[in-house]
């Protein structure tokens, strides 16, 4: 019984992470109906971008937010405007391989840069965990899971209550419509992707105290987040929140009874399942999935 | 240049091409036209979903399931390569289905995504189930040169296999093309609910497309794991290698064309090997930047791929006749 609330705790601490870099994935998808398949290596840039400042200049891995997420943010918007805007009425396929590409590409260098080793950063209060009711709960996955709830209310709330925001949910539900009201479709485009990339680098700098970066890091992610848009609903935040600690505590069992070795398995079952039983997503309404290729 | 003359052109092109091993007794240039081989045939198969739309990012997938196949069949079983061959492709059929059933009526970038991870589920339990693949390690295919081995001493019996191999996907999926499945995947990819409306069974249509990608697939794996002498999880169900690489072969040269994926292949196949071992050796990955540059100029400035712009060159060349543009177009 505690193993499974053991579990279920880490599973729900990891779970608010993947939420948080699947809000950014959804944000994207939502606003500029682009399926970015280079998502996950946003999260690797920050986490090395984390890194090296740890490294190079000794910046605590939180404080290096300060550096990171608006480097994210003008990286995102820099995508957006360079790889994205081009192909935006390509079909679909390509647009595809433009984000494929992309992904290649800063995967490779990665590789180029910083050869494919696992890198660290050791802090001292990696190893800090306490203890309730016989529950080990790990010191940087709580600030974790806080970090990433404290940003993804903040989102709701600047999605719900500023002008900016109330122009993007409009873009999200129709972008024609939205743009017939005079809402500057492509700048709402340009801060959707730098948000999108910022709260996914947010997720790499939240992971780095305790998971190692490497060139690859990003891959399941990518992958991760997509599982967690399609079960939560397209374009509904308040599904992929839930959806994001669904697959948190999935994973966590999987991992504990199963084998971690099948991590990637286990996520394209559930993908598959989803897919099948509920297409439009257990929490959503699934708003742009029949243009997006989801009926 | 009328199709008659075009073909003779391909014939002549393939018969020099065939006479290249009495010429060239280089281990590596053999190696090289081995490689090339390798990927027109595995990008031809790729691209016979394609045809109907359905781009999948995971044929690694069924390249591995081949390859694993006929290697655990011969290495644990002492089974022959050539009985190894037919099992590895039924192995990918059932891979195939496996894989198609669930995904078909996704469309774009879900099909896309699922097949990925098709194909990473897959790599993982390749590595996760030792007693039967032997992990992350992999298998060796004991050197022990014979026809019934399907192992062999000198480079040349493998250029012959590999180009065999080549020209039959590239004939089967010409033949699909031209046939009423390929008018079926055609007429889906351009408009779904009207080919429906019109009594095409698309779904039908996109299974069977899938069934012989994939079943070509496995046999191209099979015999590749022959060609290498080791099948490991990481290698054979390398996303970058075996699904990313015919994909990109099939964009750079033109999607869902005969001939797209053979050009791609062509051209890509040494430019990939020259990064990766002639500057590889100083920077691992370079390779890929330069692939993932190309890529997406490709898509911003020629989606059309490589050739739409001989399309264009004979069309000017010619004045401008629609004909050659037709004949092109079939060929």
């Amino acid at each position: 019984m505690e193993l499974i609330v053991q579990v279920l705790v880490s599973g729900l601490l990891i779970g608010g992470v993947y939420a948080l870099i699947s809000i950014g994935l959804n944000l994207i998808f939502g606003v500029v109906r682009i399926i970015n398949f280079a998502h996950g290596d946003f999260l690797m840039v920050a986490m090395y971008a984390a890194f090296w400042l740890h490294i190079l200049a000794g910046a605590d891995p939180y404080l290096s937010a300060l550096i990171v997420l608006p480097g994210l943010f003008l990286f995102g918007m820099l995508v957006q405007r360079v790889i994205v805007q081009p192909i935006q009425e390509a079909s679909a396929n390509m647009q595809i391989f433009a984000t494929v590409a992309l992904s290649l590409i800063l995967q490779n260098l990665a590789l180029i840069f910083w050869k494919g080793d696992f890198r660290t950063v050791q802090m001292p209060y990696a190893m800090l965990t306490f203890d309730v009711m016989h529950i080990i709960v790990s010191v940087s996955r709580l600030i974790a899971f806080l970090v990433a709830l404290a940003s993804i209310l903040l989102l709701f709330a600047f999605l719900k209550y500023t002008f900016t925001g109330k122009a993007l949910r409009a873009i999200v539900e129709d972008n024609t419509v939205a743009r017939m009201m005079g809402i500057k479709v492509e700048r709402l485009y340009l801060l959707a992707f730098g948000l999108g990339a910022a709260f996914t680098g947010l997720g790499g700098i939240l992971l780095i105290p305790f998971s190692a970066v490497y060139p690859t890091v990003g891959a399941p992610f990518t992958l991760l987040a997509f599982i967690v848009v399609v079960l939560g609903g397209m374009g509904s935040m308040g599904g992929t929140f839930s959806a994001g600690l669904f697959i948190g505590v999935v994973e966590a069992f999987g991992g504990t009874f199963v084998s971690p070795a099948l991590k990637e398995a286990i996520y394209f079952g559930i993908f598959i399942l989803v897919l099948l039983v509920r297409p439009q997503g257990i929490f959503g309404k699934g708003k742009g999935t029949e243009e997006i290729g989801l009926k | 240049m009328n199709a008659n003359r075009l073909k003779l052109l391909g014939i002549l092109l393939l018969v020099a091409t065939a006479l290249v091993p009495v010429f060239a007794h280089s281990r590596f240039i053999l190696h090289m036209f081995t490689l090339i081989f390798f990927y027109i045939a595995l990008s031809s198969a790729w691209n016979i979903p394609v045809f109907g739309g359905k781009m999948s990012l995971g044929h690694a997938a069924f390249f591995g399931l081949g390859g694993y196949t006929a290697a655990i069949l011969y290495v644990k079983y002492a089974v022959s390569p050539w009985i190894g061959l037919a099992a590895a492709v039924l192995v990918a059929l059932i891979g195939g289905a496996v894989m198609t059933l669930p995904l078909i009526r996704l469309r774009g970038p879900f099909f896309t995504l699922a097949s990925i991870a098709f194909a990473e589920a897959l790599r993982m339990i390749a590595i996760d189930w030792r007693s039967m693949t032997n992990g992350s390690v992999g298998l060796n295919i004991p050197f022990r040169p014979g026809f019934a081995q399907l192992t062999f001493q000198s480079g040349m019996p493998f250029f012959y296999i590999s180009l065999l191999l080549a020209v039959v996907v590239v004939v089967i999926a010409h033949k699909i093309r031209y046939s009423a499945l390929g008018y079926h995947l055609q007429a889906s990819a351009s408009n779904d609910e009207a080919a429906q409306a019109l009594g095409v069974n698309t779904k039908k249509a996109h299974f069977i497309a899938f069934l012989w990608s994939s079943g070509l697939s496995g046999l191209i794996g099979a015999f590749y794991v022959f060609f290498i002498y080791v099948v490991e999880p990481n290698l054979i169900f390398s996303l970058t290698l075996f699904s990313l690489q015919p994909a990109l072969n099939g964009i750079i040269g033109g999607i869902g064309t005969i001939w797209g994926p053979v050009i791609g292949a062509i051209v890509m196949t040494p430019l990939g090997e020259y990064l990766r071992f002639y500057l590889g050796t100083i920077q691992q990955g370079l390779n890929y930047v330069v692939y993932g540059v190309v890529l997406i100029v490709t898509v911003n400035f020629i989606p059309g791929g490589i050739i739409s712009l001989i399309k264009l060159k004979v069309l000017k060349s010619k004045g401008a006749s629609g004909s050659v543009i037709k004949t092109k177009e079939a060929a």
